[in-house]
């Protein structure tokens, strides 16, 4: 467990600048999430945490110790690949314990800690196995397993969950959420997928064009996205953003709402829309409508609801939930 | 117990017209009589062709009509010639497995990721094997000459007395070899380079995080990975080994005193230069089983257990 810190971290491919300027603190023990667009530079940023790749200005401190000009295996760092990087000529046990193995760990030691991450990952039974023999999901499990018995101080994902089927995708994060519990270790968890952010985060690093937008707690970015990128990016659907002229105010440049804010009525409201498709999902109705002047909207409604397309009707903003950004993109407080 | 008989009868008789209306027999009829007549045409009957030639004492010229059963292969068994031809093939091979892959799986290593700079190497390393054998053979015998040779001047320039490797019994061979491991190291490591490309860099990088030098990321990801390719490269390795032929003549012609002969070079010389037609089919013949039973022990022993 330890704290991982860049200050002022740099890095260019030749003339292409991917992060121009970073600082960032990611807390002992902590689950950060690093989430944007493709291209933001979030992959790059593990690289360079990872030590694989070497960023060309700043420095790397893992657990206080200055790894910037360190090698990927002296950093007390594991990282869990997209592909998962399995070596398919070794059986499940053999590709756990390929770093026990390097490192001359005692035979014994090594079996002591394969059985426990087997344990842990459900893969008593599939040891012998070669990777090409089990499902994504169990080689997923085989991945991680790789990572634990090496004990690192500092566990990295690179977007592991995108090769898996929705369902599994769903189980794996439940998996991964209670692996950090009992291992009580700091994670970084790379996603272009911000649902696995919200439900995996203590804390979400929202990055784009290799700059951090915001960084916070789940809720923080959710409720009080600091800047028109974090409000559109982070929740889902996403937050409806239009010009404050379209509603006829001056405050700001441009107005924020999430689609659950907004009420709807067929008599009266604030905002005169026509539906345009309705999706039912059982819990919730999702409304894409298009309100007059000031364009399409996104609306969440509780429960059922039937309605055509076409169909006029009226919605009303809930005031409280409005969010209001200046003409930098940045969040007006007062 | 009849009526499941008929079900079955019929289901057959389904499955034969179905198999007919798919037309895969109807390609099979199509597209297989040209390939075994060719086949029948370019290689049973010559084959068949070298067995009964080699069981006569024939010149080439007219009916090869005195038979005399197996003293072709008697002789050539009993020949100190062909056993050191048998010797020098088997060198070759030796060579080829133990010196030139390892040489191309070194280099290849070295220059496999895609850089301009690789390019230019690849293609160097890659053009002795795109040069003819015999002009390989030729220009190597010009650099072995022992007086205007680059040897030679080697030799010179050290103060050294200039020597004559092509003609020295026990080093011409040497020089042969040399040659063989120049002209090919290029076409394993083009086939080491291919598989090399194929290597996911997602497993060079995890061993990297999980501590392995560049040593053992070889030993332990990139040559597992690769161990189709150099067996295929291998399998070339031993049945060229087993073809030599046009890098000796220019080189030495066999000589000297026939210590540099390889299987092929023996039948060309003692088979066909001197008309014994008939010695140099049993030659043949006997090449022919030794390539065929390395190729199918090898399919069985190592390309087989691979697929599975």
């Amino acid at each position: 467990m330890a704290e991982v810190r860049l200050n002022h971290v740099e890095k260019a491919f030749g003339k292409f600048t991917v992060i121009p300027d970073m600082t960032l603190t990611v807390p002992e023990g902590s689950f950060t999430v690093l989430v944007g667009p493709s291209g933001c530079g979030k992959s790059t940023l593990l690289r360079i945490i990872s030590g694989l790749e070497m960023p060309t200005a700043g420095e790397i401190l893992i657990g206080g110790e200055d790894v910037t000009l360190e090698e990927p295996s002296n950093r007390g760092i594991s990282m869990v690949f997209q592909s998962y990087a399995l070596y398919p000529h070794m059986t499940v046990a053999q590709n756990i314990d390929f770093g026990l193995r390097l490192s001359k760990t005692p035979a014994d030691e090594r079996e002591r800690r394969v059985a426990e991450a087997a344990r842990i990952l459900a893969l008593e039974d599939y040891l012998d196995r070669k990777p090409g023999q089990l499902s994504g999901g169990q080689r997923q499990r085989v991945a991680i397993g790789r990572s634990i018995v090496r004990q690192p101080k500092v566990f990295l994902f690179d977007e592991p969950l995108s090769n898996l089927d929705a369902a599994l995708r769903t189980q794996m994060r439940v998996e991964l959420a209670q692996l950090h519990q009992s291992l009580d270790a700091t994670m970084i968890y790379v996603t272009h997928d911000q649902v696995e952010a919200m439900t995996l985060a203590d804390q979400i690093v929202v990055m784009n064009k290799g700059r951090i937008e915001q960084v916070g707690a789940p809720m923080d970015l959710y409720d009080r996205p600091e800047t028109e990128f974090v409000a559109g990016f982070i929740g889902s659907p996403k937050m409806n953003l239009f010009p404050a002229s379209a509603i006829g105010r001056d405050d700001a440049a441009t107005i924020g709402i999430r689609p659950e804010h907004i009420r709807t009525d067929h008599e009266n409201g604030d905002w005169p829309a026509t539906a345009q498709v309705v999706e039912t999902l059982g819990a919730d109705t999702i409304l894409y409508v298009t309100a007059d002047g000031i364009g399409d909207m996104t609306v969440r409604l509780p429960g059922h609801m039937r309605l055509a397309a076409g169909e006029r009707l009226f919605l009303t903003p809930d005031p409280e939930h409005l969010h209001r950004f200046g003409s930098d993109g940045r969040r007006l407080t007062s | 117990m009849a009526i499941a008989a008929t079900t079955r009868r019929l289901s057959a008789s389904e499955r034969l017209r179905r198999s007919l209306g798919n037309g895969r027999v109807t390609a099979a009829l199509i597209l297989l009589p040209p390939a075994l007549l060719i086949f029948t045409l370019f290689v049973m009957l010559p084959l068949g062709e070298s067995v009964w030639y080699s069981f006569f004492n024939w010149n080439g010229y007219g009916a090869p009509t005195d038979f005399v059963g197996l003293e072709n292969y008697q002789r050539i068994a009993g020949h100190s010639i062909f056993h050191k031809a048998v010797g020098n093939t088997l060198k070759i091979v030796a060579i080829s497995i133990l010196l030139q892959m390892p040489l191309a799986l070194l280099l290849a290593l070295l220059i496999y990721r895609k850089t301009p700079t690789n390019a230019v190497f690849r293609l160097i390393f890659f053009l002795p094997f795109i040069l003819a054998e015999v002009a390989a053979g030729l220009i190597w015998s010009f650099v072995f000459d022992g007086n205007y040779g680059v040897t030679a001047s080697i030799a010179q320039s050290f103060g050294a007395e200039s020597f004559f490797i092509l003609a020295d019994r026990d080093w011409a061979f040497v020089a042969v070899m040399t040659v063989i491991v120049w002209k090919y190291f290029g076409f394993h490591m083009m086939i080491y380079i291919a598989a090399l490309q194929s290597v996911p860099e997602d497993l060079i990088e995890a061993a990297r995080i999980e501590g392995a030098k560049r040593r053992q990321i070889v030993r332990y990801v990139q040559i597992p990975h690769i161990k189709p390719a150099i067996i295929v490269s291998a399998f070339f390795a031993i049945i060229g080994a087993l073809q030599v032929f046009d890098i000796i003549i220019p080189l030495t012609n066999g000589g000297p005193s026939n210590q540099t002969h390889t299987i092929v070079t023996y039948l060309y010389t003692f088979g066909l230069t001197r008309l014994n037609i008939g010695f140099g089919s049993a030659v043949g013949v006997i090449l022919f089983f030794a390539a065929i039973t390395v190729a199918i022990f090898y399919q069985r022993f190592f390309m087989g257990k691979d697929k599975a």
